[in-house]
């Protein structure tokens, strides 16, 4: 057993129309407290309005260089169908998130899923497809919302409330300082 | 190599990193790129880790409410900047497991900055400022880095850092126009941190032997020296406007080349912290530790309250 | 406002203000030494938020007294503060500072339930505005008490222990202020007594749930009153004004 506890993959909703991106992981015991620890991790500063957390290991990954090479993926025919929430890297961007929701597919196992993705989304840029069953991700209740614009009232952490750069212009100029 | 594709994944690898393409978790790497990324970012994660506590000692003192928030605020995104690191390493193949014990093991490195002591509640402006002011140039070269949770993970960083650095000038800039007792704490503080600042952008680009295949492989950007050149012009006569001076009779003005030059860092020094024998080395990894064997039950509890909800 | 009601609320006011800052003063001594990384996270952010509320009190309470906070903060002494003894006990083991916070978390949350209400309308503003993170903190301790009770033998122990000590010191939280009978019947503050059955019924219940017993030999006590003080609290101040009283005309 891992003394860190098991990884959870964390989606962050920015904007109630925006997508969930994923934004990193955390480690937790269980769901619930990944739920919780993804907040305080994730939702420290704005803009956040509902998080997702998936354990890492419900997770199948294809990069489009694995894909390419036609890494195997195996379709299981014998399993039963179920839906799987499918998530895409889309750009080359420098940018702090990496695969974005894309939608939901039916497919017979977790790897078949990520297949029928990239064949079901032609027109979303997959450079990295995630599959994962869903009812692996738990989200955060819809009451949460207001516990999230908390973080709008610490503009302490923001850059732009600190004048120093403004300040050390003004001592240069030999004025009296302070902002 | 026993792979007979090795050359030719290689020139693949390598035209896809000069296309300025991210190199993703499950692509091919070469082996040596995924040992130098595991061993910078654990670095890296550990020394977040370990940077929480020069500061986070004064967060009880901190001598108004807003500093107060203004310090708990920063401590707490240095944990979250370990907590992003060590996501990014993990994607290599490395649990954090393995790096934590690590680092508590005294096996792994973190930055040798902070096994200097803060002796002052200015100690935490000047971390601010030149601790911060250097990592966020070494942070913002990285956020180009080819590996892709990497270069996330510096990007969040980078994007959360910026008030890190401006608190601390802040109050330096405060201090400097404040009572004798302040200016004589700002100016003890940049004494002490000075030097362990310019320390921190690594050896001379000669005595650097990854720094050439780092750079080939995008994972750096920018040579150890000239990042410490960009942060002597900056920091220089920022000090000096505000009649403060760095802890260095050499410092002047290269009219010639157009930049600060002040005298050779002592790298005795630099290589002895490195190796241990620094002023608080032995009380940083004691206090994570302790931290961490006071923690096990806790850990443990809540492992086993969720095998046995199952 | 009337005189007699000025005095009732601020005195109010310093109380809840002292308790946030007192307890996010301990809670703040976990950051950098918590089990777990995300740990050292969610106690600093319960610490913030702490300090947060403390500032907004202490900015109500100076609306009426004309006292600026960070005097009142890093320039009264011991004897002059008014938090509740729970707040000032050293941090202790984990399942210490969780079960204290998750004794005050569930306080707070039934204080403000009925402070949204409340006829002074900036207080009713600030209790709705708290009232969004303080359900978060409880959730939080809420959780983990659960863990802690229900987790392993020596986690159980630690916690039950931590209750036996804490549990009476809680009740201070309830005890009326001598000129609160001003304020409740003014509609600004609710009744003590009734705050403190919600609060019972609410940690009981939970509590239960952790596999927790409520240690009731320890009650009752008598009601210690907001002026008095264990030692901890001067160590605490000690440390905490040791750089503001270094030069008090000092700008920082």
């Amino acid at each position: 057993m891992t003394d860190q506890w098991p990884r959870y993959e964390v989606f962050k909703q920015d904007r109630t129309d925006g997508p969930f991106r994923n934004v990193g992981s955390v480690h937790a015991p269980d769901a619930e407290l990944a739920l919780m620890n993804a907040r305080n991790v994730f939702a420290r500063r704005p803009a956040c309005v509902a998080l997702w957390v998936v354990p890492d290991a419900a997770i199948a990954r294809r990069t489009a260089e694995q894909l390419a090479a036609g890494d195997a993926v195996e379709i299981e025919d014998s399993g039963d169908s179920g839906r799987y929430a499918v998530f895409s890297k889309q750009s080359q961007r420098q940018t702090m998130t990496y695969v974005d929701y894309v939608g939901e597919v039916t497919a017979r196992s977790v790897e078949a899923a990520l297949q029928t993705a990239a064949d079901t989304f032609t027109d979303v840029p997959g450079i990295v497809w995630w599959a994962c069953p869903v009812e692996a991700i738990t989200a955060s209740p819809q009451s949460d919302l207001p516990g999230f614009e908390a973080a709008t009232s610490k503009l302490f952490r923001m850059p732009n409330q600190y004048h120093t750069v403004f300040t050390m212009q003004k001592i240069r100029r030999g004025e009296e300082g302070e902002e | 190599m026993d792979d007979p594709t090795y050359d030719t994944r290689l020139a693949e690898f390598e035209t896809r990193i000069a296309r300025g393409e991210k190199i993703e978790p499950g692509d091919w790497m070469p082996d040596a790129y995924r040992k130098q990324l595991i061993r910078m970012i654990s670095q890296h994660a550990n020394s977040e880790v370990v940077g929480m506590l020069p500061e986070g000692a004064w967060i009880t003192r901190a001598p108004n409410l807003r500093r107060k928030m203004v310090l708990l605020a920063k401590v707490q995104d240095e944990a979250g900047h370990g907590q992003y690191l060590y996501h990014a390493a993990e994607t290599l193949g490395i649990s954090r497991d393995e790096m934590i014990d690590a680092l508590l093991e005294g096996r792994a490195k973190y930055a040798s900055v902070f096994n200097y002591p803060t002796l002052g509640w200015a100690d935490v402006a000047a971390i601010g400022w030149l601790v911060d002011g250097a990592a966020i140039m070494n942070q913002t070269m990285l956020a180009h880095c080819s590996y892709g949770p990497y270069s996330r993970a510096m990007v969040r960083i980078c994007a959360e850092e910026g008030f890190h650095k401006k608190q601390g000038q802040e109050m330096i800039i405060r201090y400097s126009q404040g009572t004798p007792a302040q200016k004589q704490m700002a100016q003890e503080a940049i004494d002490r941190w000075w030097w362990p600042a310019l320390m921190m952008f690594g050896p001379h680009d000669s005595d650097s032997p990854n720094t050439p295949q780092l750079m080939r492989w995008g994972i750096k950007t920018r040579t150890n020296d000239e990042l410490r050149q960009e942060f002597l012009d900056e920091l220089v006569p920022g000090i000096q406007a505000l009649g403060l001076s760095v802890p260095d009779p050499e410092m002047h003005y290269d009219e010639a080349t157009g930049h600060w030059v002040g005298r050779e860092i002592d790298w005795d020094e630099f290589w002895r912290v490195i190796k241990g024998d620094g002023p608080m080395n032995a009380s940083r990894l004691a206090a994570r530790r302790k931290a961490h064997e006071d923690g096990r039950w806790v850990r443990e509890a809540a492992a086993a309250y969720a095998q046995a909800m199952g | 406002m009337d005189a007699a009601v000025r005095d009732a609320l601020s005195a109010r006011l310093l109380a809840m203000a002292d308790d946030e800052l007192v307890l996010a003063h301990r809670n703040s001594e976990w950051t950098g030494h918590a089990p777990i990384l995300e740990e050292d996270i969610a106690f600093t952010n319960m610490a913030l938020d702490e300090l947060g509320h403390a500032s907004i009190w202490y900015g109500l309470y100076g609306e009426l007294t004309g006292e600026d906070a960070d005097r009142l903060i890093f320039f009264r002494n011991a004897g002059q503060y008014r938090n509740a003894q729970l707040v000032e006990l050293p941090r202790g083991d984990w399942a210490f500072s969780m079960v204290r916070q998750y004794l005050f978390d569930a306080a707070e949350y039934v204080t403000l339930n009925h402070l949204k209400a409340s006829s002074y309308s900036p207080l009713a503003e600030a209790a709705a505005k708290i009232a969004t993170e303080e359900s978060y903190h409880l959730r939080h301790t809420g959780l983990w008490l659960r863990r802690l009770g229900l987790g392993t033998e020596e986690s159980h122990g630690r916690a039950q222990a931590a209750l036996n000590v804490l549990w009476p010191y809680a009740r201070q939280l309830f005890v009326p202020l001598p000129n609160d009978d001003v304020l409740v019947e003014a509609g600004i503050f609710p009744a003590a007594g009734l705050l403190l059955n919600e609060w019972t019924s609410m940690t009981r219940s939970h509590l239960a749930d952790c596999g927790l017993t409520v240690p009731e030999e320890a009650l009752p006590r008598r009601d210690v009153d907001r002026a008095e003080h264990t030692e901890h609290l001067m160590a605490l101040l000690a440390v905490m004004q040791s750089v503001a009283r270094l030069d008090p005309e000092a700008e920082w």
